[in-house]
């Protein structure tokens, strides 16, 4: 579990107050959007959870570990690993191989361990056939899928991710969509920063950030429900969600709290049923 | 685009060589290629080009790693072929200086020593992938860790700079083309705001690249970069092939030491 307890950090030398009081809770398995507007801390709070940022106040406890205990610090990292917004800053090696590599590498693992986990890793995210690739000439989407992929090397029960679909076409943005999926099926948590409300809504808990601290904390529909409140810090409801309240609007009598596609159409189907009956 | 650091996966003799006996071999026949007579350093010069067409390099590729180097190859040529105190075939006059057969031989053999070094470091870059050539590095350097040089760290180092090469030149790019959407014209400009330009794309682009150095230190702590010693995916093994190599190589240096001897 990863714990922040009233947790507040300051850039220097400006003084910034990017963390005001933070406090949350992270169960093992759990997948978690954190959304909010550009500035509120989203990135400051997910470097705090592998110990890049160290609290100014307050507690990060991660697996039971302090993350201000030097002593811990690999094992917080092995535990939480972080995949940058932009995965030409993360990206070390030269081939694909070499990059998923690097983690294990720095975790001294023998030379056969390090080829078996890479393997593994390459597999996990449906890159195998890249392994002996130049980083160079990858697209952005199988850039993403590298740096998830030595992040996994590392095997990790978490991962946070900083906007992993930004910057990518639809057809790549579902390819790392559907590998975060599958990886939270295998078990890993997943943090997962995002400012697209349709990726938000299909995880099992969203987390909104405003100035520092945490504005509001729930499942989709909870969330999604606040409308006044996401609006009042400039968030808007996923598109299929304001579909549907405009339509009950209008006089359709449709529920408003649904947020994704298939609960929609689920839906429409039924009420298209009712009129046909 | 060649540049270093490149490297192309293939498959043959110099692709599946041990990296260990191709960085050795690659700096014996550097410093033999300078020692040697002129006329032997080009048989060497013949025997590399033609291992490279061998291994799938084409001259195209060779041609690209030349290019940037062509102006100081061109400059070596001129000042041994102009000035050479050998029998005139050609004087200049009010500068003192004639074009003469033994200078234009004398330039050609430089040129050829020096195009024969460029095939050496390509025929090495592109045949052995970056993780294998710092594997071979370390291992020529692991003496140095009895006097407490850190090795491991001079390894990371290296794949940082090769690693952050590519990324430089697209941030180079990348600069050029915002300066040219909005109405840049160096073609024509003076020669004082070329120079402005160039600052300014030198400032820009150094930024840049710190900015990224930052974010990349960044995200080597995350995955549990420290200082010191680390183990490697590339393991290091010398076979049959690695060993018929080194018999090969080694005869052939005795023979080409025997024969510039018989020349001398």
């Amino acid at each position: 579990m990863i714990l922040l307890e009233d947790v507040y950090y300051k850039y220097e030398p400006e003084r910034i107050e990017a963390l005001r009081g933070v406090s949350l809770q992270i169960k093992e398995g759990e997948h978690l959007a954190l959304i909010g507007p550009n500035g509120c801390g989203k990135t400051t709070l997910i470097r705090h959870l592998n110990a890049l940022l160290l609290p100014a106040s307050g507690k990060v406890t991660v697996g039971g570990y302090n993350t201000n205990d030097p002593r811990h610090q690999a094992d917080i990292r092995t535990l939480v690993g972080m995949v940058f917004q932009n995965p030409d800053n993360q990206i070390v090696g030269m081939t694909v191989e070499e990059d998923v590599a690097f983690g294990p590498e720095n975790l001294c693992l023998p030379t056969v361990e390090i080829k078996k986990r890479v393997a593994e890793a390459l597999i996990r995210v449906d890159i195998s056939d890249l392994a002996c690739r130049n980083i160079e000439n990858l697209s952005g989407g199988e850039k993403r899928l590298v740096a998830i992929a030595g992040v996994l090397a590392m095997r990790p029960r978490y991962i946070a991710l900083d906007e992993p679909a930004a910057f990518l076409d639809p057809a790549a943005t579902k390819r790392v969509l559907d590998i975060i999926d599958k990886l939270h099926s295998d078990g890993v948590g997943i943090i997962h920063i995002t400012h697209n409300m349709a990726e938000a809504a299909l995880t099992q808990r969203i987390v909104v950030m405003n100035e520092g601290r945490v504005y509001l904390d729930g499942t989709p529909r909870e969330i999604f429900e606040k409308i006044g409140m996401l609006q009042k810090i400039g968030m808007q409801l996923p598109q299929i969600t304001e579909l549907l309240i405009k339509l009950k609007e209008s006089g359709i009598p449709v529920h408003t709290d649904i947020v994704n596609m298939e609960d929609a159409l689920e839906q429409i189907r039924s009420l298209a049923g009712k009129f046909k009956g | 685009m060649y540049h270093t650091g490149s490297f192309i996966k293939g498959q043959s003799l110099i692709y599946n060589l041990d990296p260990r006996v191709k960085l050795a071999a690659a700096i014996c026949l550097s410093v033999f290629i300078l020692w040697v007579k002129p006329l032997i350093a080009f048989v060497i010069g013949i025997a590399l080009l033609f291992a490279a067409l061998a291994s799938g390099i084409s001259l195209r590729t060779i041609g690209q790693a030349i290019k940037p180097l062509l102006f100081f190859i061109v400059l070596i040529f001129l000042v041994h072929a102009l000035f050479n105190e050998g029998e005139a075939l050609v004087s200049i006059p009010f500068f003192g200086i004639s074009l003469s057969y033994a200078g234009l031989q004398q330039g050609f053999f430089v040129v050829w020593r020096f195009l024969c070094l460029i095939i050496a470091a390509v025929l090495l870059t592109l045949t052995t992938a970056p993780s294998q050539m710092i594997a071979a590095v370390k291992y020529f350097l692991r003496p140095l860790k009895l006097l407490r040089v850190p090795v491991d760290d001079i390894a990371v180092m290296i794949m940082l700079a090769l690693r952050l090469m590519p990324i430089l030149l697209t941030e180079k790019e990348r600069v050029e083309t915002a300066q040219k959407a909005r109405g840049y014209n160096l073609r024509r400009s003076g020669f004082i705001i070329r120079i402005k330009a160039f600052l300014s794309l030198i400032l820009t682009v150094l930024t840049g690249i710190f900015r990224r150095a930052d974010e990349l230190a960044l995200a080597m702590e995350a995955r549990n970069y420290q200082r010191g010693e680390r183990t490697s995916l590339v393991e290091l093994k010398l076979t049959s092939s690695d060993y018929l190599v080194l018999i090969f190589l080694g005869g052939g240096l005795v023979i080409f030491v025997a024969l510039n001897s018989h020349f001398g």
